[in-house]
């Protein structure tokens, strides 16, 4: 199955809070919370950020303006990458400022029971 | 701060709503105990949503249950064929999710879901209650489409195993391919689609090729015999696999790429290391004849092969078929937000089993399922807000040569009820540089490890 579908720019940013949509990017990542937006980053940066030894860079307590300057760089090919810049293209200025928010509060250090309980 | 606003509007959203549930039937008994969620299957996307689950919402009760002490991961196991890697190294430990998350532990096999009893039968006989169950059990195989196998199990006893599902398999088609005479032939049967890995058949042809190549032959051949046109990443594999394997692209296959990357492809003269029959050509399989090592094509004629590696069409795991939660595709239908049964309230099922939309069935998707699940479990069992998802699929492989990986890269969000891929590049750009093509690489291995800690670790 070869899809070679390109979704108009207005769709990068639609999504669906419940059956209403609406192709402003800005209203509708505003529903999208720093937490669901980060977790996806985790199957290779590791769970809430925390990675070790790995080729992957740790996220958990990254400095807020490092990560959106990276991702912004990702986005525009200034930073070469293999699939961060279609991935940091992919979200919307408020999703990448709410993913920036998610690391910057965890310690850098991982707490010595592995994570951090997000009740 | 968008998480500090919702974990104290959680909080004192909790304190209130705990006792009710959402959804009537899921009502718990008593206002003090914890809800119950059974996930059925331990695999990628069984095992994200317990331990995520366990992070956002420790109060609920998580409890697995799964025929297996230890996980074998699907993911990255051809490399057990080549040698690359072994058993072991694709052997997972529960540990971690027992001990550091507190996720429970019933190892057995889930025969019959009471939809309406809200419980759990097992072979082993027992009955487990849940308020919520996650079917996440993986896929099953489909003999009926090939003459000549009648069941996996008969497969198996004629000596033709897929490989697809780890397990013992690996094993033999290691075995199969370090026997084969040299120069000889291999043929891989990747399956329609849909199907698990959609990169996987096409990089495990690779690996077998480059394995042979390492072994001195020069003339051995790997031969896809398949059903379809097209793959995920075979833009890049193919042009990969020109440059490595004398592939010569067929005229059909023209289309995937424009005149002046076409005029970038290398003509070889001779025997190619690897080949791709398409389905256009006629190279859907037919038949397979085990004992005389023959198989048969729709339009490409017979083919003799040493070794022989099909893998038939795929379906949900069967506690899902046989628990009236899949479709008449044989995969099971659910809600693109909740990832709930539309057949079957209060059970939601992931991974590989589900219809979700554009997404393609890996263990990226799996995990991505999973933790999106986590978030709207808490709040359906808890209270608070189903949440917008995101969900993301980046799957690595590898051209053959463990120095030249590929990717896809995709993002998916929901709309007009459906799940659809919204970024438009998504592989690596035709033109890159050779040092892309390792890095990828790199970052393919790198990956197993990252991402195993992310979904047991
Ligand atoms: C060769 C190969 C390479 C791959 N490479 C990649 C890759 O690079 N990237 C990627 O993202 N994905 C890859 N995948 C795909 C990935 O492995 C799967 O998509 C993923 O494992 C699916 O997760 P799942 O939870 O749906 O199923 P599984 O991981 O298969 O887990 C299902 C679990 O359910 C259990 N189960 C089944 N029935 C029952 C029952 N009745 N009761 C209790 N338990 C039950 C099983 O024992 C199993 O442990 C690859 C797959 C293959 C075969």
């Amino acid at each position: 199955m070869r899809t070679k579908r390109i979704f108009p720019l207005a769709l990068l940013a639609a999504v669906s809070a419940g059956s209403v949509f609406t192709a402003n990017a800005s209203e509708l990542s505003a529903g999208l919370t720093g937490q669901m937006a980060a977790q996806t980053c985790a199957g290779c940066h590791g769970t809430q950020g925390y990675i070790e030894d790995s080729a992957y860079v740790p996220l958990a307590g990254m400095d807020k303006e490092h990560f959106i300057t990276a991702m912004q760089m990702f986005a525009d090919g200034s930073r070469p990458s293999t699939l961060m810049g279609p991935l940091a293209l992919a979200f919307s200025d408020e999703e990448i400022e709410a993913m920036a928010d998610y690391f910057a509060a965890f310690p850098k250090e991982r707490p010595a029971k592995g994570f951090i309980s997000e009740e | 701060m968008s998480k500090m606003n919702r974990r104290t509007f959680l909080k004192a959203l909790g304190a209130t709503v705990a006792a009710g549930s959402t959804a009537a039937g899921s009502a718990p008994l008593f206002a003090q105990k914890n809800p119950h969620v059974a996930v059925v299957g331990g695999g990628v996307g069984g095992a994200t949503l317990a331990k995520y689950l366990k992070i956002y919402a420790p109060s609920i009760d998580v409890t697995i249950i799964e025929p297996k002490t230890k996980y074998q991961r699907p993911y990255g196991s051809s490399e057990v064929i080549t040698g690359h890697e072994t058993m072991d190294d694709i052997t997972i430990s529960y540990d971690n999710l027992r001990d550091r998350y507190g996720v429970k532990f019933i190892h057995d096999t889930v025969t019959v879901i009471d939809h309406a009893g809200h419980k759990l039968h097992t072979a082993g006989g027992r009955t487990v209650s849940y308020d919520r169950v996650v079917v996440a059990p993986g896929i099953s195989f489909d003999y009926s489409q090939i003459e000549g196998l009648d069941s996996e199990a008969d497969a198996r006893a004629k000596g033709i195993v897929h490989g697809w599902d780890a397990g013992e398999d690996l094993l033999t088609l290691k075995a199969q391919l370090e026997a084969m005479p040299k120069n000889g032939t291999a043929i891989v049967v990747p399956p329609p689609n849909p199907y698990r890995c959609p990169p996987g058949p096409y990089e495990r042809a690779g690996l077998l090729a480059q394995w042979l190549e390492e072994r001195g032959d020069d003339a051995a051949k790997v031969i896809v015999l398949d059903s379809k046109n097209g793959f995920t990443t075979d833009v890049t594999m193919l042009q990969a696999w020109n440059r490595l394997y004398k592939f010569n692209l067929p005229e059909q296959a023209k289309g995937l790429y424009t005149e002046e990357q076409l005029a970038t492809f290398k003509h070889h003269e001779g025997e190619p290391k690897v080949d791709w029959i398409m389905g256009v050509m006629g190279g859907k399989v037919t038949r397979i004849d085990a004992e005389n090592m023959i198989v048969e094509t729709e339009g490409a004629g017979t083919f003799k092969a040493d070794m022989i590696n099909y893998i038939p069409p795929l379906k949900a795991g069967r506690v899902a078929l046989e628990n009236d939660l899949a479709d008449e595709t044989g995969w099971c239908p659910v809600d693109p937000i909740t990832f709930e049964s539309t057949r079957h309230a209060d059970v939601h099922v992931i991974g590989d089993a589900c219809i979700a939309g554009a997404m393609p069935k890996s263990g990226y998707a799996a995990n991505s399922q999973g933790k999106v699940l986590a978030v709207q479990l808490k709040a359906l069992l808890l209270g608070g807000e189903i949440q917008t998802p995101v969900y993301q699929n980046t799957c690595y492989a590898l051209a053959g040569n463990t120095d030249y990986g590929m990717f896809v890269a995709d993002v998916f969000r929901v709309k007009d009820g459906k799940i659809v891929r919204v970024d438009a590049q998504r592989y690596l750009p035709f033109d890159a540089e050779p040092h892309m093509f390792s890095m990828a690489a790199t970052y393919q291995q790198a990956w197993m490890k990252a991402f195993t800690k992310d979904v047991f670790g």
